[in-house]
């Protein structure tokens, strides 16, 4: 029945006209009374003079005046300017809600001239808080504000944050970089209309796929959308990549945006493969042995070296023999290396010089590298030199231990 | 090539022997470390064994092999006493006499030892007697040494009954070398034995060498024999090496026979009954007519005397070896060693007497408690 009367009020005459019936004279009855209730109270009271008071309420908040008691529900829209406020009377004689357009007084129970109320919002800073000025007649009290005990209704307030970030931040002419955008919903309420705008490509790059970037229109609280796209580094230099913008609305069509951190990266010049070749030889070989020379090729550029050849030679050409030098590899990228080894074997006594030649691709056309190692094949086999050296001594003593023996009496 | 023994017997003929084979080593130069890596050189084929009756002293050579050392055992050493000596060898005849028989057959041997000391002089006569049973044709050579007179009278009175001993026995001569006489080369006495010990090994290993050497003017081991037969068959050395100042071979010859070069003091012009002169030396230092008329000076007073000559490189060398038919020195050594003795046996009588007189006094008491 209460719920049906608020209804009507609020909802205004066009109802009231079907309800031509009894309710209907019970209201028009109870209304007569009222007036002249309020009138016999006006006649015989003094402080009937109006007064006002101004109050700044946030959502939840009560102001009580007698038995009326105000309170703020809701903020319908700020660009709007409707604020929904809930009046009662302690008693159940009035309560109401009803949506109060910014500026204009709305009257409860016949208004400030009738002792009734005259509610009129005055202005409304946010979602959660207007400043209302109540009307009423001296002799119903003072009104007080009552800030609400429950916490502030959870609200629609979206949040997006937006990032940019390059897979890596050190790169040379001719990398592709890939680009990931990150939209994230951080608040409470939907975005709507989300529009990621990414500034035009900078000169150090041309655009590969994937420009510009979508991102989803809409994201609920705590989604999240990414968009990746890729690019090429042409030019070389220290950049700093500008921000990306995204902007949006909450339900209530407020505008919103936000945009990431700029931050710089690299472009190094052109990345090049960079092959070193190391040949290590252990000991001289003795004549007629065998000894081993190993060959370790490494890739200190930054590009892969392709079409790998190895070749080479020995100078003077005969003594040494030398096999396995030759050989190829497909690929080597940049900080592995390909180790293998020749096979040596001393057939002159002398100082000889490997030289080995490789031939590779370095990503920047063909490139030869060389290194040599030098090879001493020995004159003899010293092995038991120190034989030689040991043996008379050994006989020396055996002797002079035998001559000791000898004279020892 | 000669087949020579040489045997040393109690600690002078022991010493004596180690300086000969030091001697082998290079002699007076010889390092003490030469054993260690030379080998001991002698002209002919020589052994060497050193016969003691105490290990102390065979455990003092430094030259000697160790198989070269033969300790006759005896309870307590012979304390310079003959008798005990004696009987020592008797006891020990077969070991000692198997100990050299081991070596071979030999054509010389020389048996060194003191004519005073307990072992050696006890011993060689005996051991002397042994060789010529053993080997036949042997011709045996003694080397006495005779003792500082001052060394007491048990020594002299060994060295007189040990050089009757040794006269007696059937060997072909006795060389003589005295401690008294060549005391003169003073210092210490181990000095002076080391010197008086070289100077004789090194005149014996020359005597050998030349008898053993293919010689200009033969002497041989029959010359040796005939000149060592000669008057007392007791006789001595000499020996000159000619210094660069003067390689005169007839001042050489001189020298060798002056008194302060011999090992016993005789006087050749009066004493000597037969010599040996062996000279060596460069072919163009030998003179032979100076040699010869040398050799016939000497012959005018020494009777007959053989002369050697050995073409080696290096200064003129001159050994001389001659026999005596006097030895006014020795007799003293007796004189000495009899008045010595009668001193002690009267001695000996006075307080036998004295002791007698001092039990008189005891004579028909008993012993009272
Ligand atoms: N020339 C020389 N004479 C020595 C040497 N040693 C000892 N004499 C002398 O030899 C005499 C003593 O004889 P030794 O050979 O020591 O006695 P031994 O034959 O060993 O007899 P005992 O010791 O009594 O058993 C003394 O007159 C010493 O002067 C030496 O190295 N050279
Ligand atoms: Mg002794």
């Amino acid at each position: 029945m209460r719920s049906k009367n608020n209804m009507m009020h609020r909802d205004g005459v066009p109802e009231m006209r079907h309800l031509v019936n009894r309710p209907c004279l019970v209201y028009l009855l109870l209304s007569i009374l009222l007036i002249q209730a309020a009138y016999g109270e006006k006649s015989n009271d003094d402080d009937d003079e109006v007064t006002f008071k101004d109050f700044t309420l946030n959502i939840g908040d009560r102001i009580d005046l007698g038995d009326y008691q105000m309170e703020l529900i809701e903020i319908q829209s700020v660009r709007d300017g409707l604020v929904v406020m809930r009046i009662s009377k302690i008693g159940g004689s009035l309560d109401e809600q009803r949506a109060l357009l910014q500026d204009s007084p709305n009257n409860f129970d016949g208004g400030a001239e009738n002792r009734g109320v005259t509610i009129t919002v005055a202005d409304i800073f946010d979602e959660q808080s207007a400043k209302v000025r109540i009307e009423y007649q001296q002799g119903l009290g003072t009104a007080r504000k009552r800030a609400s005990e429950r916490p502030a209704a959870a609200l629609d307030k979206p949040e997006l944050s937006v990032q940019k970030s390059f897979d890596k931040n050190q790169m040379s002419v001719g990398d592709e970089v890939k680009v990931t955008i990150t939209v994230k919903n951080t608040g409470t309420g939907q975005a709507l209309g989300i529009i990621a705008e990414d500034v035009p490509p900078l000169p150090e790059f041309s655009y590969v796929a994937g420009y510009p970037p979508k991102i989803k229109e809409t994201l609920d609280s705590g989604q999240s959308d990414s968009a990746v796209y890729v690019m090429n580094a042409v030019k070389e230099g220290s950049i700093r990549v500008p921000a990306i913008q995204v902007s949006y609305t909450d339900s209530k069509k407020n505008a919103k945006s936000n945009s990431s951190v700029p931050f710089n990266i690299l472009i190094g010049p052109k990345s090049k493969a960079d092959l070193a070749i190391k040949l290590t030889s252990k000991v001289p070989i003795a004549l007629d042995g065998e000894g081993m020379l190993n060959i370790s090729i490494s890739n200190l550029g930054t590009a892969p070296a392709t079409r790998i050849e190895a070749n080479g030679g020995v100078n003077p050409p005969e003594g040494l023999q030398v096999s396995g030098l030759e050989k190829s590899f497909f690929e080597i990228l940049p900080e592995a290396y390909e180790n293998y080894s020749a096979m040596l074997s001393g057939q002159k006594p002398g100082n000889y010089t490997i030289r080995l030649r490789v031939n590779y691709d370095g990503g920047d056309g063909s490139v030869i590298r060389e290194s040599t190692a030098k090879v001493v094949v020995l004159e003899r086999e010293y092995k038991y030199q120190y034989l030689l050296l040991i043996i008379p001594i050994a006989i020396v003593i055996a002797w002079m231990y035998r001559r000791y023996r000898e004279y020892k009496y | 090539m000669l087949n020579v023994l040489m045997l040393g017997v109690g600690q002078c003929g022991n010493r004596i022997l180690d300086a000969i084979n030091k001697e082998a080593f290079g002699g007076s130069g010889a390092s003490k470390l030469a054993k260690y890596y030379l080998r001991p050189k002698f002209p002919s084929r020589v052994e060497t064994l050193a016969v003691n009756t105490a290990v102390n002293d065979l455990k003092e050579l430094r030259f000697t092999t160790a198989k070269d050392r033969l300790h006759v055992p005896n309870l307590h050493g012979v304390g310079a006493n003959r008798n005990v000596g004696k009987q020592a060898f008797m006891d020990n005849r077969d070991m000692i006499m198997g100990e050299i028989e081991k070596r071979g057959d030999f054509d010389i041997a020389f048996v060194i030892t003191s004519a005073s000391g307990g072992t050696g002089s006890s011993f060689s006569p005996l051991l002397i007697n042994e060789l010529k049973r053993q080997y036949r044709d042997i011709t045996v050579i003694t080397v006495a040494v005779l003792p500082f007179r001052e060394e007491g009278s048990i020594y002299l009175q060994n060295a007189a009954f040990s050089m009757r001993e040794l006269m007696e026995v059937d060997a072909e001569g006795i060389i003589l070398a005295d401690n008294q006489y060549m005391k003169r080369f003073g210092g210490d006495i181990a000095s002076a034995y080391d010197k008086i010990n070289g100077m004789i090994a090194q005149r014996l290993l020359f005597l050998i060498e030349s008898l053993d050497s293919e010689m200009l003017s033969v002497t041989d081991l029959g010359d040796f024999k005939t000149v060592m037969n000669g008057g007392l068959r007791i006789g001595t050395m000499g020996f000159y090496q000619a210094d660069s100042k003067n390689l005169s071979i007839r001042d050489a010859i001189e020298n060798s026979l002056k008194p302060a070069n011999l090992l016993y003091p005789a006087n050749v012009a009066d004493d000597a009954a037969r010599a040996m002169v062996i000279i060596q030396g460069s072919r163009e230092h030998l003179d032979m007519d100076e040699i010869t008329k040398e050799v016939e000076r000497l012959s005018a007073s020494a009777g007959h005397v053989f002369k050697g000559i050995v073409v080696k490189k290096g200064r003129p060398k001159v050994l001389s070896v001659f026999t005596v038919a006097s030895a006014p020195e020795l007799e003293s050594i007796y004189a000495q060693a009899a008045r010595g003795m009668q001193d002690e046996k009267e001695k000996r009588t006075r307080a036998r007497k004295q002791l007698n007189d001092a039990f008189a006094h005891i004579e028909d008491l008993e012993e009272i408690y």
